[in-house]
């Protein structure tokens, strides 16, 4: 603790230096966990349905065919089937073309079965069953238009040729879907003429140990048929969109690095600076007494505690900045927004302190086991 | 060893390696420094004062020899050892001071006192008599650049003293300075000589020295070229037969 003002005296010697030195770390770290943040976002809903027992059955051509509704009643009948729920794709837009999020009809009565973990209430369940232009919104689309629970909202479709007037009745929340809609399906088939046809099937299966039995009898019901099935888990089904953004996330990943790397070479350059226009100082310090391993600590300390106040600054700004502003929100799709996860909050600042430590160690090396007369030779 | 002797080296060897050259900045140097005495180690430049002053204050090695201060033997003590050795015996006075520019005269002086087991209130007592007897207790706040060349070789010495060392080492710490405050440091460091009992051994061209000092030792490539009493000591010696 002794020490302690002799590493804020150093600190505080060049202030401009050091704030410039400290700003550039935040600046670098707060694109750095931003980045690192995008695929954590994929990653959690990964890891949200890795242990989910839904299934989702789609057309064997492609998620983008339909197939017809009445295999509803085929599916339930399956052994372990605990409930089913029908889904298409609407694509309507809320206002403007950049007011997007994803939004689905779904057939209302197994809903709550099906989905018990968005822990939607069971009166705004109830008044999604009852009310047929009910709608249920994630809470980060909630968040990002100023919606509110009762109030009316119409969607512009862009597929179909008609809009939907809705009416919210609830909110969805635990793992559903941030930025989500859906409302009822049998609203959507009135508009659309009643062809009958649905996206694809969600299905709830008894026990997760069932889910591979009940996939293949489903895909084994409808072979041979009009619209062969392919059936697949929660967790597949997600990563086939999750991987649409792989590129991106692994690019985000590596700019993130660079920058990091840049920064830590622009930070070992000024400590190199700063350590050898205090070598006669610290030739000074060490002939009174001061060893080479405690002229080593005060210099990696300095040089730690710029690393690591940037890091608090960058980090800290990142993580307000995603969560106050919903960053993300519309690029990110139902994955919900940018959020930084601990563990990037905590790998941002093992980085800081890394970046600290590591840019001052080889001046601090070097100043420290100088040889005392020749670094005051040079003062003199 | 005799450890009656603040310094004592015997045939110590000092050679440096410049690029392909070999330098012997000492030659078979054997001198014994009696406890409390006040010297001064001259020559002209390169013969030599200030390795032997390095090599006392034990921030060098000798080649070949033995450096022995306050009865203790440095040679050959690891640098870890030496240092904690330098922080209790040694108090060094440099040509330009070398204080910390981003540390008060407090600081500066407190700096040497931050390597013992003091609290910071038996640290503060120190700093305050060691800049009372160099006469800056009313500058305790003041930074370095704020200081005159003479205070801030008063705070140099005060940093100096406040460990309480064995010796004190001191290389030209009149050198920069005008004649006024040159008069005032070396007056200083016969108080602290003769009120203190500080062991002084000071490397310096200044002639003026001569009149402060009881021993000269004279240096010449290299070489001891001759020890010869101080005007101090001449003049003392002539009061006592008189």
């Amino acid at each position: 603790m002794k020490y302690a003002m002799l590493v804020l005296k150093n600190l505080l010697r060049s202030k401009r230096r050091t704030i410039l030195t400290v700003l550039s770390i935040a600046v670098s770290l707060f694109i750095f966990s931003a980045l690192v943040s995008l695929p954590a976002v994929a990653n959690q809903v990964l890891s949200d349905t890795a242990s989910s027992v839904r299934v989702a059955c789609h057309n064997k051509a492609g998620v983008t065919y339909s197939m017809p509704e009445a295999y509803k009643q085929r599916i339930a009948m399956t052994n372990h089937v605990v409930a089913v729920v029908p889904q298409s794709w609407f694509g309507g837009i809320y206002h403007e073309v950049s007011d997007q999020f994803p939004n689905f009809a779904i057939d209302p009565a197994q809903a709550e079965t099906m989905w018990p973990d968005w822990s939607v209430p069971p009166e705004q369940w109830k008044t999604f069953r009852e009310l047929r232009t009910a709608c249920l919104v994630g809470p980060g689309t909630m968040k990002r238009f100023g919606l509110h629970i009762g109030q009316q909202i119409q969607l512009r479709g862009t597929i179909y040729r008609f809009n939907v007037q809705l009416e919210i009745a609830g909110v969805m929340g635990g793992k559903a879907p941030p930025n989500f809609l859906v409302f009822r399906r049998d609203y959507m088939e009135e508009a659309e003429g009643r062809p009958g046809l649905v996206d694809n099937f969600w299905v709830r299966v008894d026990k997760s140990e069932n889910v591979p039995q009940v996939i293949a009898a489903l895909d084994e019901g409808f072979a041979n048929s009009s619209a062969e099935t392919k059936s697949e888990t929660e967790a597949a089904f997600v990563s086939t969109f999750v991987n649409q953004f792989r590129f991106f996330f692994q690019l985000a990943e590596i700019l993130g690095f660079i920058v990091v790397i840049t920064i830590g070479l622009v930070a070992a350059n000024t400590a190199a600076m700063s350590i050898r226009e205090r070598r006669g100082e610290i030739a000074v310090m060490r002939s009174i007494g001061f060893t080479s391993r405690a002229i080593l600590s005060l210099l990696l300390s300095e040089s730690l505690l710029i690393g690591l106040i940037g890091g608090i600054i960058g980090c800290g700004t990142a993580f307000i900045v995603l969560h106050l502003f919903a960053v993300g929100s519309s690029a990110m799709g139902a994955f919900g927004d940018i959020q930084m996860p601990p563990y990037v909050l905590v790998g941002t600042l093992f980085i800081a302190a890394l970046i600290g430590f590591l840019s001052a160690l080889v001046p601090a090396l070097s100043a420290a086991r100088r040889n005392i007369v020749d670094a005051l030779r040079m003062v003199v | 060893m005799d450890s009656k002797f603040a310094v004592d080296l015997e045939h110590v060897v000092r050679t440096y390696k410049r690029d392909e050259f070999e330098v012997q900045a000492l030659d078979d140097v054997s001198v014994q420094v009696p406890e409390g005495r006040f010297v001064a180690i001259m020559g002209p430049s390169g013969s030599g004062k200030t390795t032997m002053l390095n090599l006392i204050a034990g921030i060098d090695h000798p080649t070949s020899g033995r450096v022995a201060v306050g009865g203790e033997e440095i040679t050959g003590m690891k640098e870890r050892d030496l240092a904690a050795w330098r922080a209790r015996h040694i108090g060094l006075v440099f040509q330009f001071y070398n204080l910390i520019p981003v540390l008060t005269a407090f600081e500066n002086v407190e700096l040497p006192l931050l390597l013992t087991n003091l609290g910071k209130a038996e640290r503060r007592e120190h700093v305050e008599t060691a800049l009372k007897v160099v006469g800056l207790a009313d500058r305790m706040d003041h930074y370095p650049r704020q200081l005159s060349g003479g205070q801030e070789q008063r705070v140099a010495i005060a940093r100096a003293i406040v460990t309480d060392p064995t010796i004190v080492v001191a290389d030209e710490p009149t050198g920069d300075l005008d004649a006024k405050s040159a008069e005032d440091i070396l007056g200083l460091m016969v108080d602290l000589n003769q009120q203190f009992h500080k062991t002084i051994v000071m490397v310096t061209h200044d002639p003026r020295a001569e009149r402060y000092v009881d021993t000269v030792y004279r240096l010449d490539k290299g070489v001891l070229a001759g020890v010869e009493p101080g005007k101090r000591a001449r003049s003392a010696a002539a009061e006592a037969s008189a």
